[in-house]
């Protein structure tokens, strides 16, 4: 009983712990986006609240709590209160899987605990690509319980490309899986250590350089994010399926927005660019004999991979327009989707030619 | 060969990476060109056209005599004169209400140009943003207050016009011109 209990406690710090990590990063993120943005474009970004605008999160964090929450009439008003959370949860609980650092154990009160992932189960990434599906509905409901024209545009396309995107970045993470052998994304990072020769995209025999150009194009499509966010067009749609939302839930669904690119930016380390491996064998802390808190340079190589990655979705939208419908549809279906199976079959057929010894 | 090239460039992505590049050399050669407004403002040209005001004569007295030249080359009616004489002084005529609806104003200068003596003044104010656009509705008083804070500097008033004679600036060969 009581060691149920301490694991529960030890199980809801660590919780506590991603949650609070992943809410910082979103609140870095809608600061460095902005002003990232507004840098490409030559301008300053925010620049009011606090040195250089860096309290601006905060003030728009405080603007929406204390925001009133409307919901329009002939809404159904149970599946507008419903969608934020549906888009949120999913979101958010997609990083219990993540392995953040090196798989060491440490003992508190008796009990093994491993500090760096929430739980390790066996499905890692199909129990992510799950739960990102399910995001999807929250986005759909949210379109079509606001009672809105351009809300259910936009929940429609967000059904459509999400259906499309989705199935490309399943395949896609096949290649790695094939090499792998495992769908646990602590397994798959363990198996791309000691140099980036052996992270996925790199690797022999069979180079997954393809389905990770398939698989970065397919984030930024299931995300709705610039050039494929047409669920949220804003010339078009005003804002798409939260056209209707202000307050706290508006607040959830940009939370889930960039929490979700987060996610995609965390499983792309961790499938393609060895996770947090360093790109050398080893890392320099425990050449150095600090076996003990090697660890943090893991961590920091994680870090920079994800932040790395979260560049590229800023640095696209600043550079790209939006895409036509039917050339994101004829772009998914006949574009991504032939790649990511060939990239399927090239690596099966590797994977077989040189098995793993 | 040539389609061999375009296909090359379709499946790197080679016209996306040309827009990345540009993107990021304007990210690492960063030189906003936006003006942080309330804190740093732009210099205004000299012949800058901002807030209208009327002027007084370095003795305090009004320069305007009433003469609706301005209400007639308003292009948007914004200027409203109500002339009368001078209590007392029947040869001579003043506004007795002079009203501006900025709220129409359109800022191109011609009751300026239009007045003969030169009564009128555009100052270099453009902050005049308010809550309630009748606090646009300027009076006399209002007006008078934004010339004697914009033009601290005033005419003198000639001693050959005589205090009671509407003086008009064209020129008479009778008459000294004004001095600068």
């Amino acid at each position: 009983m009581t060691e149920l209990s301490l694991r529960l406690a030890v199980s809801l710090a660590q919780i506590a712990a991603v949650m609070g990590v992943v809410m910082l990063t979103v609140m870095i993120l809608t600061l460095a986006e902005r002003k990232v943005l507004g840098w490409m474009q030559d301008r300053m970004g925010p620049m009011e609240v606090g040195p250089y605008g860096i309290l601006q999160p905060i003030a728009d964090g405080l603007k929406l709590f204390f925001k009133e929450d409307i919901v329009p009439a002939g809404a159904n008003k149970f599946m507008f209160s419903l969608a934020p959370i549906l888009a949120m949860v999913p979101a958010l609980i997609g990083f219990a899987v993540v392995p953040f650092g090196p798989s060491h154990k440490i003992e508190v009160f008796g009990i093994t605990v491993e500090p760096f992932v929430i739980s390790d189960i066996n499905i890692g990434i199909l129990y992510i690509l799950a739960f990102t599906s399910i995001g999807a509905y929250g986005i759909i409901l949210g379109g079509w319980a606001s009672n809105s024209k351009y809300s259910l545009l936009g929940g429609l396309r967000s059904a459509a490309q999400v259906i499309s995107y989705e199935l490309n970045v399943g395949l896609a993470i096949v290649g790695v899986l094939i090499l792998s052998g495992s769908l646990s994304l602590v397994k798959i990072t363990e198996a791309q250590s000691g140099g980036f020769w052996h992270w996925f995209v790199f690797a022999l025999p069979a180079p997954q350089i393809f389905a990770f150009v398939v698989y970065v194009i397919s984030a930024v499509a299931e995300t709705n994010r610039v050039p494929f966010d047409l669920p949220e067009a804003e010339s078009e749609l005003v804002a798409g399926f939260f056209t209707e939302y202000s307050g706290m839930r508006f607040a959830f669904f940009f939370i889930a927005e960039y929490a979700n690119m987060v996610l995609v930016s965390c499983v792309a380390a961790a499938m393609f660019l060895g996770g947090w491996n360093a790109p050398y064998p080893g890392t320099i802390l425990a050449h150095l004999g600090l076996e003990s808190i090697a660890w943090a340079e893991n961590i920091a190589w994680f870090t920079v991979k994800v932040y790395t990655f979260l560049f590229l979705f800023f640095w696209l939208r600043a550079t790209l327009p939006r895409l036509r419908y039917d050339q994101l549809m004829k772009f998914g279906w006949k574009v991504m989707l032939p790649i990511a199976l060939g990239n399927i079959v090239v690596t099966s057929i590797a994977a077989y030619l040189f098995p793993k010894g | 060969m040539q389609k061999f090239i375009v296909w090359l460039k379709t499946i790197t992505f080679y016209e996306i990476l040309v827009g990345m590049k540009a993107t990021m050399s304007h990210l690492l050669h960063y030189k906003p060109i936006t003006v942080q407004y309330p804190h740093e403002k732009r210099i205004l040209p000299d012949n800058y056209r901002g807030m209208l005001g009327l002027l007084r004569y370095d003795d305090g007295t009004e320069k305007c005599v009433g003469c609706d030249l301005c209400e007639a080359a308003c292009p948007s009616r914004v200027i409203r004169v109500v002339s009368s004489e001078v209590p007392g002084e029947p040869t001579k005529r003043y506004a007795k209400e002079y009203y501006m609806d900025m709220t129409r104003c359109l800022f191109c200068g011609m009751c300026v140009d239009a007045c003969p003596v030169d009564a009128l003044g555009m100052s270099r104010e453009f902050e005049w943003s308010v809550y309630d656009k009748r606090q646009l509705h300027l009076n006399k008083d209002q007006l008078l207050a934004i010339g004697d804070r914009s033009f601290p500097v005033r005419e003198k008033r000639l001693e050959l016009q005589h205090p009671n004679v509407a003086f008009f600036n064209v020129s008479f060969s009778h008459v000294p011109p004004k001095p600068n």
